[in-house]
């Protein structure tokens, strides 16, 4: 028995869908133990249809897939670029679209989490100066359709609330209710069309010597081909100081990084949030910059 | 009369008295908008008109008129700040009063029924609000900038 659950043990920490409950063991620890985080709780609450916090040890939990880092993923870039995005209606309205992809993320809907999550991206990445383009459909009952096909995104207001909707998404207000949660294009329809991103540069097996910066060296220029259908572009870097940034563009820079060995791979972002097949690539850094010193000549 | 030969250019502006201030209440109605590419049946109503009539190529839409179009037709609707909607068939629109009623926001056109495909092609300096009978739908610099 001490066996199986050792072997059960070890596999919740790979790709398993399941885990026990060990002796002692609240749910927040398990959360910890299987998702990295006490707060996760919630969702192994939600999937498992769980009244309480306390689960007997022994009882076999389901956890989430691969969609749940899809999610994650897409909150931890949709924060990081409200961070950075200006003060302003469209902040202030991707914060709010972050807070419910927050909160879908505890209640276990990733799917849900990642679109929103992924709208609040956009919100803020979305250039002022591209055409706008959406149409209103209204029906003889009232029913109000929005499709945004691109552009900024476009505010739906109705009986005290607003809907941001981004393009590619569309929402639909009925008579007298709040407009209802944009949907965009079938997420596997739309993994299924992107392709993995072409790399360019840095070229592979490359050493690349950069100058020192701060307590590393930097900056660290990456680009690869743009891919038809993609709304932006999720780079990560592997390595001694692992990052994760999302662009809109197939090029991303990292103003700093240590020194050392690292693997970087880009993935297309669709629409929903739905990510493209990687391309990755190895790449050695080292400090670039030479002190030069030039001593005085002996002649005179 | 000279004057008013001199201003016949600007439509409106000499068949009425000009606006004599906000508090007066036979201000003349204020061109919203013009109706262009015109393609079917096209007719409008004027605030002021029991009737409806043929819609014509660069006619202006004052406010609280409405344009409606039958079957297959089609017309767009340009407002003088740029931005533009195509109303599509069997479609009834109204053009809205520029100060908007009081107690509800400002729109630049109300959808009653059908489609109206919009485009604004320079967001960061354009907007339009379009009421419909469930919603408000806002674009441009206002969620840009505000």
């Amino acid at each position: 028995m001490r066996t199986l659950l050792l072997t059960l043990a070890l596999l919740s920490v790979g790709p398993a869908r399941e885990t026990v409950v060990q002796p002692k063991e609240t749910l927040a620890d398990v959360a910890r133990r299987t998702l990295g985080s006490p707060e996760a709780a919630s969702e192994l609450k939600a999937i498992n249809h769980l009244e309480t916090d306390s689960v007997p040890a022994g009882t076999r939990l389901l956890l989430p897939g691969q969609e749940r880092d899809l999610a994650v993923g897409a909150i931890t870039s949709a924060k990081s670029a409200v961070r950075q995005a200006a003060q302003g209606a469209a902040r202030t309205e991707a914060s709010l679209r972050l807070d419910d992809a927050e909160r879908l993320l505890s209640s276990a809907h990733y799917q849900e989490a990642a679109a929103e999550a992924d709208g609040a991206w956009r919100l803020v990445s979305q250039r002022p100066e591209d055409p706008s383009h959406f149409a209103i459909q209204v029906a003889d009952d009232g029913t109000t359709r929005v499709h945004v096909d691109s552009g900024i995104p476009v505010r739906v207001e109705a009986e005290g609330h607003t809907r941001a909707v981004s393009p590619g998404e569309t929402v639909l207000v009925r008579r007298g209710e709040a407009p209802g949660m944009p949907s965009g294009p079938n997420v596997a329809a739309a993994q299924s069309v992107l392709e993995a991103p072409v790399l360019l540069s840095p070229p592979p097996g490359l050493r690349l010597s950069l100058d020192a910066k701060g307590k590393g060296v930097g900056p660290l220029h990456l680009s690869w081909r743009a891919v038809a259908g993609a709304r932006g572009y999720l780079v990560e870097l592997k390595g001694p100081s692992p990052q994760t940034l999302r662009t809109p563009h197939p090029e991303a820079s990292f103003s700093s990084v240590l020194t050392g060995s690292y693997r970087w791979s880009v993935r297309a972002l669709g629409v929903e949030g739905a990510l493209g097949p990687a391309s990755e690539r190895a790449l050695d850094i080292s400090t670039g910059n030479i002190k030069l010193e030039v001593q005085p000549p002996d002649w005179k | 009369m000279a004057l008013c030969l001199t201003l016949l250019a600007a439509g409106d502006a000499c068949r009425k008295p000009p606006p004599p201030g906000p508090a007066d209440a036979s201000a003349p109605p204020l061109a919203r908008a013009t109706l262009q590419h015109l393609r079917g049946t096209v007719s409008v109503k004027r605030a002021a008109a029991d009737d409806w009539t043929a819609a014509s190529e660069g006619m202006a839409l004052l406010e609280n008129d409405t344009v409606q179009t039958g079957a297959r037709a089609q017309a767009q609707v340009r407002f003088p700040n740029g931005s533009s909607v195509v109303v599509g068939e069997e479609a009834l629109i109204g053009i809205a009063e520029t100060g908007g009623s009081p107690g509800r926001d400002r729109t630049d056109l109300t959808v009653r029924r059908g489609t109206v495909d919009a485009t604004l092609e320079a967001p960061a300096t354009q907007d339009l609000s379009v009421g419909t009978p469930a919603a408000t739908v806002r674009a441009g610099r206002e969620i840009v900038f505000q």
